[in-house]
């Protein structure tokens, strides 16, 4: 009797442990959904940032989310920007003194080790110029000047200054570009022989750029600063003198992987382009450029083109063609997309899918084979990796890590020189509706 | 009149342990299974984000890419009693009662769990086998009238197997609660 008491007494108690371990088990696991960037408080890099305009501000959010980096001041010409940048830091708990001009705030932050510019174009030279020679590491925007001497000058600078001069090209950083390139393009031989590229940015039309009237700025700064009117000032990249034109804002990203991602930069360009839409820009607002690589194996061609004038559809990507595959690939992932020939055996999808480079995608139905020319069609895979930044915190990384000594600038001044060079050849090359060559000499800051 | 000293000595009732254990293996079974269906309601996979690793190392991609991997698991909050696909099905029948619909959806995982640990342990076995019994009955009737045959025949096997745990049941020993 005893014993039996004894069995069904532990098995109760048994009982009751177990379920109370299945309701432990059952409690909501919030712990992943948790996930998130955390803002910046104590720092140990002090960084201004010079230009609070659109670019200025995307660079903002990657910065806040750095650790070890504290933004201590804060610069733009234009009151309107400066007080909604400080606004906005004071509710992050972000104290930074702001400054209209960049040489006031280089006399007075005697703390600062970086800079971080994102003004017009031709602001860039005088402004990196300055801050390198004040013994600061400067990251700042692409295109690096408007002109090719602006911007060899600051290659000059950055050698005898022996400061860090990162150039925001940024998709460098993108570690999913970084990863296509290393394992795919270069380990897998993925596209084979590379015989074309071709890349766009197709934009939807949008309005110029306005201004809260009560915020106009007086006719005598804009023009201490460089501008015509404030129309100039907010529209700056439609204006010779001050921007370079479409294919210096959204072609210079693009046609920088090209020269990243075939290691070279191209032989030849010619050119199309016009100033066919906007009636109040100086720049031309579409162009067509086709460049020539010279590849060891043989001749690429790289087409590219650029519009303001259309709808977005398409989008913006850059794809990479070779005899057995092609890669496409675009900041934007859900452009991305890989296709590889039946007949391309090097390297087989069982084996990239199993170091997870590349995934399946389910298909159900088959197409229709609308021609006998057409070939057959191709088993459909994906690039499954991601990153979960915003686009430009990794280049920023980068360049505060390679201040800490502990990786190298992924875009030094020099190498985006000699990309952002033949960029300048292509607007050269649609002016002068003639091909232009390209040694590798003159590209060479 | 002699009183009689004879001592009347009554037939001992064997144990029929080869019934003991077959029963007990089917009570265990069903519990097993129940207590599981059950549990199992309360899972689902979650993308989780992890660095890449390089085959060639087994460290992380230098590149610093992410993959999404699956993972299962397990909170009150992710139950759900009757699976998406199939409730949608069920809610679309113009036979099936909107209100079973959400009462059969709350109860039917806790349903599973209760007599699933009830049956293991011991606890109101007949009881614990008269509710699976009218679940998978309940299930059936669902079924049916979604037209998924193969999972009517699936529970078919579930009632043959309640079934013959009541023709057993009588060998039932092992028990926390010998009654009910």
């Amino acid at each position: 009797m005893v014993d039996k008491l004894n069995r069904r007494d532990f098995i109760g108690a048994t009982a009751v442990a177990g379920a109370a371990m299945l309701l432990e088990s059952c409690k909501s696991n919030t712990s992943a959904q948790t996930v998130g960037l955390k803002k910046s408080s104590l720092n140990t890099i002090n960084v201004a940032l010079i230009g609070y305009g659109e670019e200025g501000k995307v660079l903002l959010e990657s910065l806040l989310n750095i650790e070890d980096v504290r933004l201590v001041a804060l610069c733009d010409i234009w009151d309107y920007h400066r007080g909604e940048g400080q606004r906005y830091l004071h509710k992050l708990g972000n104290e930074v003194r702001s400054y209209e001009n960049y040489e006031d705030l280089l006399a007075k932050e005697k703390d600062l080790q970086a800079v971080v510019i994102a003004t017009p174009d031709f602001w860039h030279a005088p402004m990196t110029n300055t801050c390198l020679k004040a013994g600061l590491h400067v990251y700042c925007e692409k295109m690096m000047s408007n002109t090719i001497d602006g911007a060899r000058s600051m290659v000059q600078t950055m050698r005898e200054t022996g400061k860090l001069l990162q150039i925001g090209h940024q998709r460098r950083s993108n570690p999913r570009y970084v990863f296509t390139l290393n394992r795919l393009l270069h380990e897998a031989k993925f596209c084979g022989r590379l015989t074309a590229v071709q890349g766009q940015w197709n934009r939807a039309v949008k309005e110029d750029f306005g201004w809260p009237k009560k915020f106009e700025m007086p006719a005598p700064m804009l023009a201490k600063y460089g501008y015509k009117d404030m129309h100039e000032f907010r529209n700056w990249r439609w204006y010779k003198g001050l921007g370079g034109g479409p294919l210096s804002d959204l072609g210079a990203h693009q046609i920088d992987i090209f020269n990243w991602w075939l290691g070279m930069t191209p032989s030849s360009v010619v050119a199309s382009g016009g100033l066919d839409y906007f009636k109040n820009h100086d720049w031309y607002d579409n162009a067509m450029v086709i460049y020539e690589y010279s590849l060891p194996q043989g001749v690429a061609r790289a087409f590219y083109q650029v519009q303001t004038t259309t709808s977005a559809g398409g989008g913006y990507f850059e794809m990479f063609m070779g005899d057995d595959g092609t890669i496409k690939m675009s900041e934007d992932p859900s452009i991305c997309a890989i296709y590889r020939e039946a007949r391309a055996d090097a390297v087989s999808w069982d084996d990239l899918e199993q170091k997870g480079y590349v995934r399946a995608i389910q298909t159900s139905a088959e197409a229709t084979k609308v021609d006998v020319r057409e070939t057959a069609q191709l088993a459909q895979y994906e690039i499954p990796v991601f990153f979960n930044k915003p686009p430009h915190q990794p280049h920023l990384e980068n360049f505060f890590n390679a201040i800490r000594g502990t990786t190298k600038l992924n875009c030094p001044a020099d190498e985006a020189f000699a990309s952002e060079y033949v960029i300048h050849k292509a607007n050269e090359a649609v002016a002068s509706e003639k091909k232009i060559l390209i040694t590798n000499e003159e590209v060479k800051a | 009149m002699a009183t009689t000293t004879e001592v009347k000595i009554l037939p001992v009732k064997k144990i029929a342990w080869d019934f003991t254990f077959a029963f007990l293996a089917l009570r265990l079974w069903l519990g097993v299974r129940a207590l599981f269906v059950g549990i199992q309601k309360y899972a689902a996979y979650k993308s989780v984000a992890v660095p890449l690793i390089d085959p060639s190392t087994g460290q992380p991609d230098a590149s610093g890419v992410l993959v999404n991997v699956s993972v299962k698991s397990y909170a009150l909050a992710n139950y759900m009693g009757i699976p998406a696909g199939l409730r949608d099905k069920f809610a679309h029948d113009p036979l099936f009662p909107k209100f079973a619909l959400t009462l059969f959806d709350r109860m039917l995982g806790p349903a599973f769990i209760l007599t699933g640990i009830m049956l293991i342990i011991g606890l109101g076995t007949r009881l614990s086998l008269l509710i699976q019994g009218l679940l998978f009955i309940a299930l059936t009737v669902g079924l049916v009238l979604i037209d998924a045959n193969d999972g009517v025949a699936y529970l078919g096997i579930h009632i043959g197997l309640v079934a013959a745990a009541f023709l057993l049941v009588q060998h039932n020993r092992f028990v926390v609660l010998k009654r009910w």
